[in-house]
């Protein structure tokens, strides 16, 4: 999976099976510490993830977006 | 007219047969008068054009496909019905005609004068509903939005709703449910009457073509299938069925299924519900099993690192625990050598001693009380033993002739054979020699 399609679902779905992998007990520890490095990648995206959806609802009226648009940007109206 | 108004002092048109001329105003009031005198009825078409523009009365035209009439009725009494009207709506209206005469600043209308209406049932909006679903499906304009990939967590949410509808509270509850705090576009449009349907699909164009937007709410509360329509509105749902992100509709209460439920990509029976299909993943509870996630990672990192470390200094303390194991086991072997060691010196004494046991009570035995009788025994063995001996016989007067050889010779023939013989007496043995054969 690359960084360019991955998506929340499909990340956690990676973390779940690694996780599943990592407890079956049968993985080196090359293969451990590979895991590892990748699920750690993984769950610091969701983390990202998750706070881009919790840093405080912004609400706006769709001719205020618009407008902010078209002007090139500029602070959120809340 | 036999009772009308009066002639103007005003002269005429000269050569005109026709009566007059007359006061408009007085012609208009006979006019009202008249058209008053027309029967009251009930009349079925469908509305156009309903306003209400804030004065006494409502205004819409009643239409079908052969005539329409100008109708209006006194707003409080509308208001009183309780339903709104929608273009195409198919009603039955009671009353009559109608005539306001207008005034020097005034115009005059006319209009059927309505006091009673009906929604003309359920049963027909059923119908054209259900004319226009198959429509709908067989234009394929039910799957597009199905297929829409819809995200888990939308970054920025749009929402196209009645401003001072219960509706938008609802979807502000179902959002703080999920623990959603991004960025949400409210596009208030009205959600019931005829220019309900252009409005939302206006709306839902603009919110489609702001990248930012990864899907939109259409929410309104319940209300009669009239109420409703306009959410099956053909044009809107076609809107709909190809934007490019997907719509999640909440329209009327469970019991009511709109067109635009159909179109959509998910259709939710509250606005709540449709907040929360909008945001599928639960971010409080992601939130912890995110870190249950990471938390894990890193005992499994530990844990692979730790475990061989542990493992390794085991292995290097092998060789020198398998020298001391083998030194144990050394010692024990020499322990239990010496041990069997005394144990068959022990035994080897214990053998001996019964040997010499048995040894001893042999002696004893021969020392017993049986010893004369073994001497009497041996005495007459030895005098049998004396009686056999030819020296005995010898002693008596007998001799023994023996041959050369010094072999006894028992016949005379064996004798003769010898020819010299020796003669043996008890004291000693006299050669001879057989002269007569």
């Amino acid at each position: 999976m690359s960084a360019d399609d991955r998506t929340y679902e499909s990340a956690v779905a990676r973390v779940e099976e690694i996780i599943r992998r990592l407890d079956s007990g049968d993985a080196g520890l090359r293969e451990t510490l590979e895991l590892v490095r990748e699920g750690r990648e993984l769950v610091e995206y969701c983390a990202a993830e998750l706070d881009a959806v919790s840093r405080g609802l912004e609400e706006l009226r769709l001719e205020e977006l618009v407008a902010r648009l078209e002007s090139g940007g500029g602070e959120p109206v809340k | 007219m036999s009772v009308g108004p009066q002639p103007d002092a005003t002269e005429g048109i000269p050569g005109s047969a026709l009566p007059g001329p007359f006061p408009v105003g007085s012609y208009a009031a006979q006019l009202r008068r008249r058209l008053r005198e027309f029967a009251r009825v009930q009349l079925v078409g469908e509305v156009w054009g309903f306003r209400s523009s804030g004065g006494a009365r409502v205004y819409f035209e009643l239409r079908d496909a052969y005539g329409a009439m100008p109708c209006s009725m006194w707003r409080n009494e509308f208001e009183q019905l309780g339903v709104s009207l929608a273009d195409g709506l198919r009603v039955v209206v009671g009353g009559g005609c109608d005539f306001y005469p207008g005034s020097a600043n005034a115009s005059p209308s006319f209009s059927f004068d309505v006091s009673e209406l009906r929604i003309a049932g359920e049963g027909d909006l059923l119908v054209q509903l259900e004319r226009l679903r198959r429509r709908l499906a067989a234009d394929g304009l039910f799957e597009p939005q199905k297929r829409l990939i819809r995200p888990a967590l939308p970054r920025t949410i749009g929402v196209v709703t009645g401003e001072r509808g219960k509706a938008r509270d609802d979807v502000l509850a179902g959002l703080r449910r999920r623990g959603w705090a991004g960025r949400l576009v409210w596009a208030f449009a009205p959600v019931q009457d005829r220019h309900a349907a252009p409005r939302i699909a206006a709306a839902l164009r603009e919110l489609a073509a702001i990248e930012e937007v990864e899907v939109v709410i259409v929410a309104r509360g319940g209300g009669s299938l009239a109420d409703l329509f306009a959410f099956c509105d053909e044009a809107l749902c076609r809107t709909v069925a190809l934007l490019r992100v997907p719509v999640i509709s909440s329209v009327g209460h469970h019991t009511d299924r709109t067109l635009i439920d159909d179109v959509a990509a998910v259709a939710c029976s509250t606005p709540t519900h449709a907040a929360e299909a909008a945001v599928p993943v639960d971010v409080t509870e992601a939130r912890r099993a995110t870190t249950v996630h990471a938390k894990r990672l890193h005992t499994h990192a530990r844990r692979a690192v730790l475990t061989r470390a542990r493992e390794l200094a085991q292995l290097s303390r092998a060789p020198a625990e398998h020298v001391a194991r083998n030194r144990r086991r050394l010692h024990q072997l020499l322990r239990e050598l010496r041990a069997s060691a005394r144990r068959k010196a022990f035994d080897g004494r214990e053998l001996a001693g019964v040997h010499l046991l048995v040894l001893s009570r042999g002696a004893a035995r021969a020392q017993s009380s049986d010893t004369p009788r073994r001497r009497t025994e041996l005495e007459r063995l030895a005098l049998a033993l004396a009686a056999h001996d030819p020296e005995r016989t010898l002693e008596r007067g007998y001799a023994l002739v023996e041959d050369k050889a010094g072999d006894p010779l028992t016949s005379a023939e064996s004798a003769r054979d010898a020819v010299r013989l020796t003669v043996r007496f008890h004291d000693g043995r006299v050669p001879a020699q057989v002269t007569e054969l």
